[in-house]
């Protein structure tokens, strides 16, 4: 089995950690000015199966956190801070990077709907925090993904970039899901 | 097997990125919007669309768009209403001009939802 294909380098450690730094923040940024520049639609162009679309947002974004969730377990497994199972079972690593996956993919509509149709928005502090953790979210994950594939860094990198992208996701959840599950009756957002 | 599964999903979440970005830029509703034109179609645009939708159908707001006119019978009710704010409505009366809110207020209650 071989392993998932690796970028192999001639640079320097400190090199390879500031590209990988660069390029996620560049996706950070990338996408704040996008959201910032674009002219939002204001529409909703898709519900899926769900009642409307601020459902399938916060279903969602429920979802991947609790996927982000299993991630946290699978990932302290591999890393032997957990001991069960007490056999790690071969394909552990790959689990990981399927459910990691699927977790991203589930963002992505949420996303869409937010950049494309909501664009960046000050209205409030929560509103203003939920954008900001939305473009961090997305780059600490391009970090997260180079730190696998590029070979040579730090063993501290991987762990700490995705403690980073699981505490985005979080911070996305408690700034919108959450609040909409809180706030019943209040005026509620339609998307 | 497991492995091949993972790299193939892994390939398609790549290409789910790649519509991902296509469709940020090319999918761009059509004119859409009764707004624009007139001088209260502006001003909704560019201060109350965010939150009550491009033709006021309601989003973070509520819905306007052939609700205001039973909700405030009065147009200087509305007036009033836009001046003050209530809750996360910001108060309108510092940003925009008497005339500006009589502008778009009649705009709320002509044009939405046409
Ligand atoms: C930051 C978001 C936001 C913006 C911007 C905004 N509104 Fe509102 N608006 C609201 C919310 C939320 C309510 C509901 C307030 C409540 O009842 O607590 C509301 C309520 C209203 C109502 C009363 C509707 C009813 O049926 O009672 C009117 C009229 C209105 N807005 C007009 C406007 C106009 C005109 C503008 C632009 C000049 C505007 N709003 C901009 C959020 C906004």
């Amino acid at each position: 089995m071989a392993a998932p294909a690796q970028l192999k380098t001639g640079l320097s450690t400190t090199t390879k950690l500031l590209g990988i730094l660069v390029a996620g923040a560049a996706v950070a940024v990338a996408l704040g000015v996008y959201a910032n520049a674009h002219t939002p639609t204001h529409e909703k162009p898709y519900t899926l199966f769900f009642s409307g679309t601020i459902q399938l947002k916060v279903w969602l974004a429920t979802l991947a956190l609790v996927l982000a969730g299993v991630q946290l377990l699978l990932a302290a497994r591999l890393y032997g801070k957990l001991s069960i199972p007490r056999q790690a079972p071969a394909w552990l690593g790959d689990a990981h990077r399927l459910i990691g996956t699927a977790a991203f993919v589930v963002t992505l509509p949420v996303a869409y709907q937010c950049l494309w149709g909501l664009g960046f928005q000050t209205a409030s502090t929560r509103v203003l925090l939920h954008g900001i953790f939305g473009c961090a979210f997305y780059g600490v994950f391009v970090i997260k993904v180079l730190g696998v594939r590029v070979k040579g860094l730090p063993n501290w990198v991987l762990p700490v970039a995705g403690g980073l992208v699981f505490a985005a996701l979080v911070a996305i959840f408690l700034t919108s899901s959450l609040w909409f599950f809180t706030s019943s009756s209040a005026p509620r957002p339609l998307f | 097997m497991f492995r091949r599964v993972v790299n193939a999903i892994e390939v398609l979440a790549v290409v789910a990125v790649a519509v991902f970005i296509i469709m940020l830029f090319a999918n761009e509703p059509g004119s859409g919007g009764a707004a624009a034109s007139s001088p209260g179609g502006m001003i909704f645009s560019a201060n109350c669309a965010s939150c009550h939708g491009a033709n006021g159908e309601g989003a973070i707001g509520p819905k306007l768009a052939g609700v205001v006119v039973p909700a405030f019978p009065n147009p200087s009710d509305e007036i009033t209403f836009v001046d003050h704010g209530r809750g996360i409505m910001p108060a309108f009366a510092t940003t925009l001009s008497a005339a500006q809110i009589r502008d778009v207020v009649d705009y709320t209650r002509t044009e939405l939802g046409k």
